[in-house]
């Protein structure tokens, strides 16, 4: 309500006064304007960025998910689908990455797989940012850098943090409730654009249930044996550290679980609950003849009480914080703030799970048999992840591609 | 349902850019509330409203 005062003012106000007023409120609108545009450089930069891939001699073909539904094509979600084929009959695995971009030992190490695998039986699919657009922005309230940077013995290479969900520029606005589909559970609004919580998807759906729906398509049309979800998780999440698995797979998934933690890294196992709906665990394993497994690995950045998030400590994964919640008991995996989870502990466990879990899906369904090799755990913590990344300005242009 | 979709989808961005406008309007052609703190309030509230339509955040 305004005053009196404020009326008599403004009433009172008139020729070079008048201009006076409008000069300075020119003045902060430009001003502000001209911080407003300075804040979000990075974040239209974060957009517009592509992340290099030098692919194994290996791939054999590289199409656009929209392949197996028209629905996204032409979007940001329309993601590139890479294929690796031995030729040889076997299984066929994919390993889905960057569902949740904040999650980022996940598309890195996609992208390890990528550059480095060789496959001698049956075919691996490989969808290093199922995710386009959530990785085009970062969380809102989360003041966290758009970038990090992995050091590689030829220069360093940027990868895209991101968020959790697609992008209000790409879906908006969001329901008052999502209704999950087939299930008609209630979810989060905000789990609309939630990748993970969209599947199987549906064709008429918004933008991320149809990327779902396309990925479903892609897995039920190529006859995907063994999907495989690359996820990290914080520490203070039950999950960490664990394979989540579609109870068809959970015999393989607990095989695979014990000989890790015998001999290379702790890894947990559990079953996916029934009534948990939009979780590729749940419904890739429900509407297709795939095997579904999740894998989550500890990452300290997505901790709620973590200190700065930082390039520094998505890295080096090292906070005195996390240290504090490991020693009062808090937290659901081990840590130790002189090793902290970095994005090379953190890229190896995945390299080391999904290739367990592949191999085990060979012991217990010799027709189903994948032959496939990639960087071993020991291997990425011996060298660390850069070792395993190859400089694109001199390799064969033909197999180099922009994410 | 998908062309629905993106019709509201735009609408919503068209919503953005008439609430810009119409903040830029009273910025500049109000009768009360003449002081520099709405001034300051004004233009600090375009900019959200500015980013959306312009598709930029």
């Amino acid at each position: 309500m305004s005053t009196s005062a404020d009326r008599h003012e403004a009433g009172s106000r008139g020729g070079g006064g008048g201009r006076r007023l409008g000069l300075r409120r020119l003045a902060l609108l430009i001003a502000v304007a001209a911080i407003a545009v300075a804040g979000t450089r990075e974040i239209a930069e974060l957009r517009a960025y592509r992340e290099s891939v030098v692919a194994s001699e290996a791939l054999t073909r590289r199409v656009p998910l929209s392949t197996y539904f028209d629905g996204i094509r032409g979007t940001l979600m329309d993601a590139p689908v890479y294929v690796f084929d031995s030729g040889a009959p076997g299984g066929s695995v994919l390993i889905l990455a960057g569902t949740h971009p904040y999650e980022p030992a996940s598309p890195t190490m996609a992208y390890v797989v990528m550059e480095n695998i060789e496959v001698s039986r049956g075919r691996v699919f490989v969808i290093p940012r199922a995710s386009m657009s959530a990785s085009s922005l970062g969380m809102l309230g989360n003041a966290y850098p758009a970038f990090f940077r992995v050091k590689t013995p030829w220069g360093e290479k940027k990868y895209r943090i991101g968020d959790r969900e697609t992008n209000p520029l790409d879906q908006w606005p969001d329901p008052f409730t999502f209704v999950h589909y087939p299930s008609r559970q209630n979810l989060a609004y905000q789990d609309s654009r939630n990748l993970n919580r969209a599947f199987p998807g549906r064709p008429d759906g918004n933008l991320t249930e149809r990327t779902a729906f396309a990925i479903t398509e892609m897995i039920r049309r190529e006859k995907i044996d063994l999907t495989v979800d690359v996820h990290e998780a914080s520490l203070g999440y039950p999950v960490v550290s664990t394979y989540v698995c579609h109870q068809r797979a959970e015999e393989m998934c607990m095989m695979a679980a014990m000989i890790l933690s015998a001999e290379q890294f702790p890894m947990k196992t559990e079953t996916s609950p029934k009534t948990l709906r939009g979780l590729t665990h749940r419904e890739i394993g429900d509407f297709t003849e795939s095997f579904a497994v999740l894998m989550e690995s500890p990452e300290p950045f997505i901790d709620k009480f973590v200190g700065p998030m930082t390039e520094d400590l998505m890295v080096t994964g090292r906070d005195e914080f996390e240290q504090t919640a490991a020693d009062r008991g808090l937290l659901y995996t081990d840590y130790n703030i002189k090793t902290g989870a970095s994005i090379d502990y953190r890229v190896a466990r995945h390299l080391g799970g999904a290739a367990e879990i592949v191999k085990q899906m060979g012991e217990f369904y010799p027709a189903k048999r994948v032959s496939a090799s990639w960087p071993t755990f020991a291997e990425v913590m011996q060298h660390g992840v850069g070792y395993f990344l190859h400089d694109p300005s001199k390799a064969d242009g033909r197999r180099v591609f922009f994410n | 349902m998908i062309l629905v979709q993106e019709v509201i989808h735009q609408i919503y961005f068209v919503m953005s850019a008439i609430v810009a406008l119409l903040l830029l309007t009273r910025l500049f052609r109000r009768k009360s509330r003449p002081g520099l703190a709405y001034d300051i309030v004004y233009v600090y509230t375009i900019v959200p409203f500015l980013l959306r339509a312009l598709h930029i955040k």
